[in-house]
């Protein structure tokens, strides 16, 4: 059950020319998570969503603040899932499996069950290269849960595949949440599938602050089409038209 | 109303048996050689001090077989060639080697591609003959020579492309990589050495082929035993076959190493590459849906 204590979090890039404002990715972010919730963080392009998973991943460092992320007491192991599926392509579908594990035989068997959970233990000697873009995702989800990790990073795993995969895909990340129940942080531009997947709902408005902070209280698996899951759907698409105007019409 | 007729273009004519056998890829190189032969022959009848192919495949014949040619002691194809190919493996394998730890240096660290990368552009421009004077003057007329102007002429060109391999490596894979907590060893294993092969591959053919030339100068220059020894030897005692029919060994080498060892091996590291998409497997899942 892991633990993300980000507290009064600022990140900065040098400016993109000589006479330009340093670029303010992450504006003051503090936030607490804990236990097995999986976490949505939504917002617009450009407010910071991706840049905090890299942060909280290691990829980067903070400008001022601190995070930490453990898991009684020590640092937690992570799992991070990628825009794009991010496989070795010289390498087949097991041994990206293996890529990012330590222990041999013990990790196929483990390796084995969750690209079976995915749907996809058929295509284990297969490179990366033979697969669709959707099932080579499905490999990048499956890779990221056999790590067994204490805190899952996903960075809108969905947005480059077509609405019948994402949508599909969704459905097999509710699965395996159900099934292992990890603490899952999951940024995303699109609101109607953080409600469907979420527990908890965290807003970012753009120069990367905390907009809203919302509890989903809905039994999970949940379907998109769910009347529940649609109404609570409007509602958070009605407060982020709060954050941005319709533009007034003459 | 009717659609005037289209005058559809004419198929082309059926192809004749010569023009079929010229485009096959056997038929063209085999019609290569023959040409490349007549014009030889041609040559000799022009310039009568050029040896002729025959001359040269019979001098080739006696050098290998060792039978009687004139006097002078021979049959000492596999011993000269086997002393070239020791020295020209471990020079290769010196350069090589070298060659690949400080491409990956000057590709990773701007330190050092800011130390390095000038001196190995320097060591670029260098011909192998200066390789072979150098190593002369220094090492004298022994073994050292011949296999440091290999490794010398080897390395930059494996280097130069190692290096540009490494800073193509794509980013997100590091970061995942990063992100995974990958060792670095096991980084190097499965991310580096891969992704660098293509360059790896352009690199070791560039400094097999100078290496080779580097040998043979440096043999020429201070050898007592091996091909470019050989190859003087038969230009010292006025024996143009002897020279020309060296001049093919070389040739036939580096095209057999190329050909036959590079091609296989480059096939093997990039069958990943070449592999078909199965797209029926996605189809069959969403059916059930997956």
């Amino acid at each position: 059950m892991a633990q993300v204590i980000i507290n009064r979090l600022k990140k900065t890039f040098p400016p993109p020319t000589k006479d330009g404002d340093p670029v303010v990715a992450i504006g003051d972010i503090s936030l607490e998570v804990e236990g097995n919730v999986f976490v949505s963080i939504v917002g617009p392009s450009g407010c910071g969503k991706s840049t905090l998973l890299n942060i909280l991943s290691g990829v980067e460092t903070p400008t001022s603040g601190t995070v930490s992320v453990t898991e009684g007491g020590r640092a937690a192991h992570l799992g991070y899932v990628f825009q794009d599926a991010r496989l070795l392509p010289w390498r087949t579908v097991m041994d990206n499996m293996l890529y990012v594990r330590d222990d041999g035989d013990a990790g196929e068997t483990k390796a084995t069950r969750y690209l079976d959970m995915v749907g996809l233990s058929h295509t284990h000697d297969m490179f990366p290269g033979q697969l669709s873009g959707g099932m080579q995702q499905r490999v990048g989800i499956a890779r990221a849960f056999s790590v067994e990790p204490d805190l899952l990073l996903m960075d809108e795993p969905f947005s480059h595949l077509d609405a019948i995969t994402a949508r599909s895909l969704r459905d097999h990340l509710q699965e395996l949440w159900s099934a292992t129940r990890k603490t899952v942080l999951f940024v995303t531009h699109d609101v109607v599938e953080a409600v469907q997947l979420s527990d908890r709902i965290i807003v970012l408005a753009p120069g990367g602050r905390i907009f809203d902070d919302i509890s989903i209280d809905l039994p999970h698996p949940r379907r998109a089409t769910d009347p529940k899951v649609a109404t609570l759907q409007a509602e958070i698409l009605g407060r982020f038209e709060e954050m941005h105007p319709a533009p007034a019409t003459a | 109303m009717t659609a005037a007729p289209v005058a559809l273009p004419e198929a082309p004519a059926p192809q004749g048996g010569l023009r079929r056998w010229l485009s096959s890829p056997i038929g063209a190189q085999v019609t290569a050689a023959v040409v490349f032969i007549g014009a030889w022959q041609l040559l000799t009848v022009i310039a009568p001090r050029v040896p002729g192919p025959a001359d040269v495949a019979n001098f080739l014949f006696v050098e290998i077989t060792g039978g009687s040619h004139g006097g002078i002691v021979r049959g000492q194809f596999f011993e000269h060639f086997a002393v070239t190919l020791q020295r020209f493996l471990l020079g290769l394998f010196f350069g090589f080697v070298s060659g690949l730890l400080v491409g990956i240096l000057i590709g990773s660290s701007t330190l050092a591609r800011a130390l390095l990368n000038d001196t190995v552009l320097v060591l670029l421009t260098m011909p192998a003959f200066v390789w072979a004077f150098l190593t002369t003057m220094w090492f004298g007329i022994t073994w050292q020579a011949p296999v440091l102007t290999v490794a010398f002429s080897a390395f930059p060109f494996v280097a130069i492309n190692v290096a540009q391999g490494v800073r193509a490596i794509a980013p997100e894979l590091r970061n995942m990589s990063t992100a995974f907590e990958v060792g670095r060893w096991k980084q190097f294993r499965h991310l580096t050495v891969p992704a660098v092969a293509g360059y790896i591959f352009a690199g070791l053919r560039f400094a097999i082929i100078i290496g080779w030339n580097g040998i043979l100068l440096s043999e020429w220059f201070s050898g007592q035993a091996g091909v470019g020894f050989r190859t003087r030897y038969w230009f010292d005692a006025n024996r143009y076959r002897g020279f020309v029919g060296w001049v093919i060994v070389f040739i036939v080498f580096i095209v057999l190493v190329d050909r036959v060892l590079l091609n296989r091996l480059q096939a093997r590291a990039f069958r990943w590459r070449d592999q078909k998409e199965v797209d029926f497997i996605e189809i069959q899942e969403e059916q059930v849906g997956l």
